[in-house]
């Protein structure tokens, strides 16, 4: 038996990196870089201990939902639906007990920073003709900028406006519905989920083994830059380091392959056989059948928008 | 070079699901064949470097800081097949546990990550080596020449399926709905980012990884066991 104080977690996000460093070299980066994956990693297993609406319910229903509701975000080309799905990941993560800020940061800063550079040159008629909304320079005729000849006029146009709004608001959907899906649920249990999916045993094994090395290997590779750091006093040229940073990536490669002859080893004699058996402890209650149909009707109404068969 | 969700059309990347799933089933079978029982936890910690790989930084000039992406090492040793699986379950792993890369881009961002490099890698390695000595500095060119290639591969391959999705997804007023600018715009976008930049980088720690492992065993290269053992076995019934 495990005794009671064992199962309880903090519910808590905990920081693991709390020094900052000033100017960082390669070294620094990727010590910081480990010790930011390991943040993510432990802040999202709290998340997903906390007594909310998606962690109620089971990974199958859940994992099933959010794939048809991404599924059915990408095919809508309409902003109002788009806002409508945004705002319902946003009372998501509110009725699962996620900071709500920290959700929203979660999305905006990591990944569509990028989708705002792709999204930005478009409001301008350089890209997309359109009508002019605002107009930013007279050139004048016969204006260009090396081999490519630009219009008179520089201006935003109110159709590219509405597409890079509509381009950035469909990727932030989708990523918020990602990332609510391992919020809420603890990694092991998501990848078991993945069966309801069509994955394959072995795959689901494979996946679990690798999550679990990863933090092996992270280990690892932190410890060699941390050993680095330590002896390092005047830092040598670029070559002499990259030439580090190679061997130590071979040593890792070296290291990961005998390793997993070990694994295979231990495995064996302790009866595995190649054959996959997966612990099938999920069990599916009248309120996930509820909640998964309500996702799956959600989707569907919104695939038919997407098609033009409802109107909005 | 991970696709998010939202940039590519459902045209696209239900047509590279429906690529995608006959290599995956494939992959898995001949593994299953070949490795038996040792298929799993290989490909496991094969999936755990693949993963990890990103997370050196390496120095380059100019004071900045990159990362290789390693796929075209990981086809030359573990053979273009792990490398396909191994890579896939890394980028699942990044899809569904940081949201890095988008759930309905996966198969897209497998395409290109864990097709296309360690295929062109191992290959172009396989190519320009010949039958040159594993010691020798043929070798490492070759490694060297395959992590260039195979990345610039992929970015075109990316920049192609980012061009064409003004061609088929635009509203009914002509505005494109997915990646907006087309072909002309997209791949030199980022193949000129990739042959004077990343490219480089990932040719230079290919070579590196490259010189590493031939020094300290280089009966880890694929293939290279059972040559070996062909090898002692022809010299036995010579002699």
């Amino acid at each position: 038996m495990i005794p009671n104080w064992m199962n309880q977690a903090d519910v808590q996000p905990c920081h693991c990196s709390t020094v900052r460093h000033g100017k960082k070299g390669f070294v620094g980066k990727t010590i910081d870089g480990i010790l930011g994956f390991l943040d993510e990693a432990f802040l999202s297993e709290t998340f997903s201990r906390r007594p909310g609406l998606l962690q109620s319910l089971d990974p199958r229903a859940k994992l099933v939902s959010i794939l048809a509701l991404i599924f059915a975000t990408s095919l809508i080309g309409d902003l109002r639906v788009l806002v409508f799905i945004y705002a319902l990941t946003l009372l998501l993560s509110y009725k699962s007990k996620i900071d709500i800020g920290f959700f929203v940061k979660r999305v905006w800063l990591f990944i569509p920073i990028f989708a705002g550079i792709i999204a930005l040159p478009m409001v301008f008629n350089i890209f997309l003709p359109g009508d002019p909304l605002y107009i930013v320079a007279y050139l004048g005729a016969g204006a260009h900028l090396g081999p490519f000849s630009l219009p008179d006029n520089i201006f935003i146009t109110r159709q590219g406006t509405m597409a890079a709004i509509i381009f950035t608001v469909r990727v932030a959907a989708c990523v918020s519905a990602v990332v609510l899906l391992f919020l809420t649920t603890p990694q092991q249990i998501l990848f078991k989920s993945l069966r309801t999916v069509g994955v394959p045993k072995i795959y689901v094994l494979t996946l679990q083994m690798a999550y679990r090395y990863i933090f092996l290997l992270m280990d690892m590779v932190r410890e060699m830059y941390v050993a680095k750091k330590a002896r390092t006093i005047r830092s040598r040229g670029i070559m002499d380091d990259q030439k580090w940073v190679g061997g130590r990536i071979g040593y890792t490669l070296v290291r990961s392959l005998s390793m997993s002859e070990k694994v295979h080893m231990a495995m064996m004699s302790r009866g595995f056989s190649g054959e996959v058996h997966i612990m099938q402890e999920f069990k599916m209650t009248n309120r996930d059948y509820l909640y998964g149909a309500l996702a799956i009707s959600i989707s569907l109404v919104l695939v038919m928008i997407s098609q033009n068969i409802i109107r909005v | 070079m991970h696709i998010p969700d939202g940039y590519l059309g459902p045209y696209t990347y239900i047509a590279l699901w429906i690529i995608m799933i006959p290599i995956w089933y494939y992959a898995g079978n001949k593994l299953g064949r070949e490795l038996k029982s040792r298929q799993v936890p290989l490909l496991a910690l094969a999936a755990a470097f693949s993963f990890v790989i990103m997370m050196f930084n390496v120095p380059i000039p100019g004071g900045s800081t990159g990362h290789a992406v390693g796929a075209a090492i990981i086809g030359i040793v573990l053979g273009p097949w792990a490398g396909v699986i191994a890579i896939s379950v890394a980028l699942v792993l990044q899809a569904l546990m940081f949201g890095d890369g988008g759930i309905t881009a996966i198969a897209a961002n497998c395409f290109n990550m864990a097709v296309i490099m360690p295929f062109s890698g191992y290959y172009i390695y396989k190519f320009i080596s010949g039958s040159a000595p594993l010691a020798s500095s043929r070798r490492i060119i070759a490694a060297a020449v395959a992590g260039y290639v195979s990345l610039a591969l992929a970015a075109t391959s990316t920049g192609i399926m980012f061009g064409i999705q003004p061609l088929l997804h635009k509203s009914a007023e002509g505005v494109p709905l997915y990646m907006p600018y087309s072909l002309n715009i997209t791949v030199p976008a980022m193949l000129l980012e990739h042959i004077f930049g990343f490219s480089i980088l990932e040719a230079v720690i290919t070579a590196l990884i490259f010189v590493y492992i031939q020094k300290t065993d280089s009966s880890l290269l694929y293939g290279e066991k059972e040559m070996a053992i062909e090898r002692k076995r022809k010299k036995g019934t010579t002699a």
